[in-house]
């Protein structure tokens, strides 16, 4: 007898989760480190513009239960669930309310990062752009966001390791897998090549402007021959 | 009489008032400065472990970086200078007054590091350079986490 299962999460939606997983971890770390490893923070960070980028644009282009609309968290649909009358697949209700925030709370953290300074050598890639005072305003903001987003990934784990242990639910496998066992419905949809070609592209054209690379050169410093000798 | 002797004693009491001010003001400037001049050999480190590597550059800015942690900076962190505007408003925290072990640690940390940049910038090595270029700014780090207010 085969249990029932369907496809639930597509396989970019899963790259995307273990890849910012990956990349939030090692932003704290490097973040919290800092040293010689701040150069490799401020890389993690052009690496999660991406992530967030595309998963901006997956919300839209991706599958069936990638998309936002289909788990809007709406106030009827928070109630609903509260009630414990949800009965749908995917991203429940408050699940959905902790995507929106997880990615808004990490654009804020990125982008405030991308003109943040450390007041000792590293700036972020568009510090140019903003006066030292709003950079450091800027930086206050990403420090008090990183305790912020620490206590909203261990809330998150939090979560699932409920979900896994007292409502019988495990939510690691299906985003490991992308089946969901033991569930009928609609299986995910859409998604395809194109729509991942365009995320992918998008993705990438932020990156590329967070990163400056657009910026005209500084001027170069004048030749050494001209430094004076004292 | 009594008036003019009160008189005399407040004039007396708002100059030296006004004395101290100045100094703990200048005080405040001159280790704004040094942070800032320190800032300054960071970048030239900084820029010449990533790109081309010219060894003089390294030893000017290393040897500033080593005058200053050397200087005694700490002597300038006088009584009442925990509030007050130099070139721009001090952003030290009052732990920095308090929590003296604290302080002596990631102080004597940053002094040690700085030191050893020192030492590195002479031989040349730029590798060696680059990697103690990072171990420093972690002891900037080290202080500006727990002594430096963030905006």
């Amino acid at each position: 007898m085969n249990k029932q299962r369907i496809r639930l999460w597509d396989l970019p939606t899963r790259l995307f989760h273990w890849g910012l997983v990956l990349a939030v971890v090692a932003a704290l770390v490097s973040g919290q480190v800092g040293g010689k490893l701040i150069e490799l923070h401020g890389k993690i960070g052009l690496a999660i513009v991406g992530l967030i980028a595309f998963r901006l644009v997956w919300g839209f282009a991706g599958s069936t239960y990638a998309r936002f609309a289909q788990f809007f968290p709406t106030p009827a649909r928070i109630r609903t669930y509260l009630k414990g009358e949800w009965r749908g697949l995917g991203h429940n209700p408050l699940g959905g309310l902790s995507v929106f925030t997880l990615i808004f709370l990490l654009t804020v953290q990125v982008a405030s990062g991308l003109f943040a300074n450390d007041d000792i050598a590293f700036v972020g890639p568009l510090f140019e752009l903003v006066t030292k005072s709003l950079s450091d305003s800027l930086t206050g903001l990403h420090h008090l966001l990183s305790n912020v987003l620490i206590a909203f990934v261990v809330l998150h784990v939090g979560a699932v390791i409920f979900h896994g242990r007292v409502k019988k639910d495990d939510l690691v496998k299906p985003m490991l897998t992308g089946w969901k066992e033991g569930v009928s419905g609609e299986p995910a949809r859409g998604g395809g090549v194109i729509a991942l070609a365009v995320a992918l592209m998008l993705a990438g054209l932020a990156v590329y402007g967070a990163s400056g690379a657009w910026m005209p050169e500084p001027p170069p410093p004048p030749a050494a021959v001209e430094t004076p000798n004292w | 009489m009594k008036s003019k002797l009160l008189l005399a004693l407040l004039t007396v009491t708002l100059a030296g008032t006004a004395a101290a001010q100045a100094k703990v003001e200048d005080a405040i400037k001159f280790r704004q400065s040094g942070y800032v001049f320190m800032a300054w050999n960071m970048q030239r480190i900084k820029a010449n472990v990533e790109g081309t590597y010219n060894k003089d550059e390294v030893i000017k800015a290393a040897n500033a970086i080593q005058a200053i942690a050397n200087s005694g900076m700490g002597a300038l962190y006088v009584p009442g200078s925990d509030k007050g505007k130099g070139w721009e408003d001090t952003r030290v925290k009052p732990e920095l007054f308090t929590n003296k072990e604290g302080v002596g640690k990631v102080a004597g940390a940053f002094v040690k590091e700085a030191n050893e940049m020192a030492k590195v910038a002479a031989t040349g090595d730029a590798a060696a350079a680059k990697e103690q270029f990072g171990k420093l700014g972690g002891t900037c780090k080290g202080c500006h986490d727990d002594f430096k207010v963030k905006k």
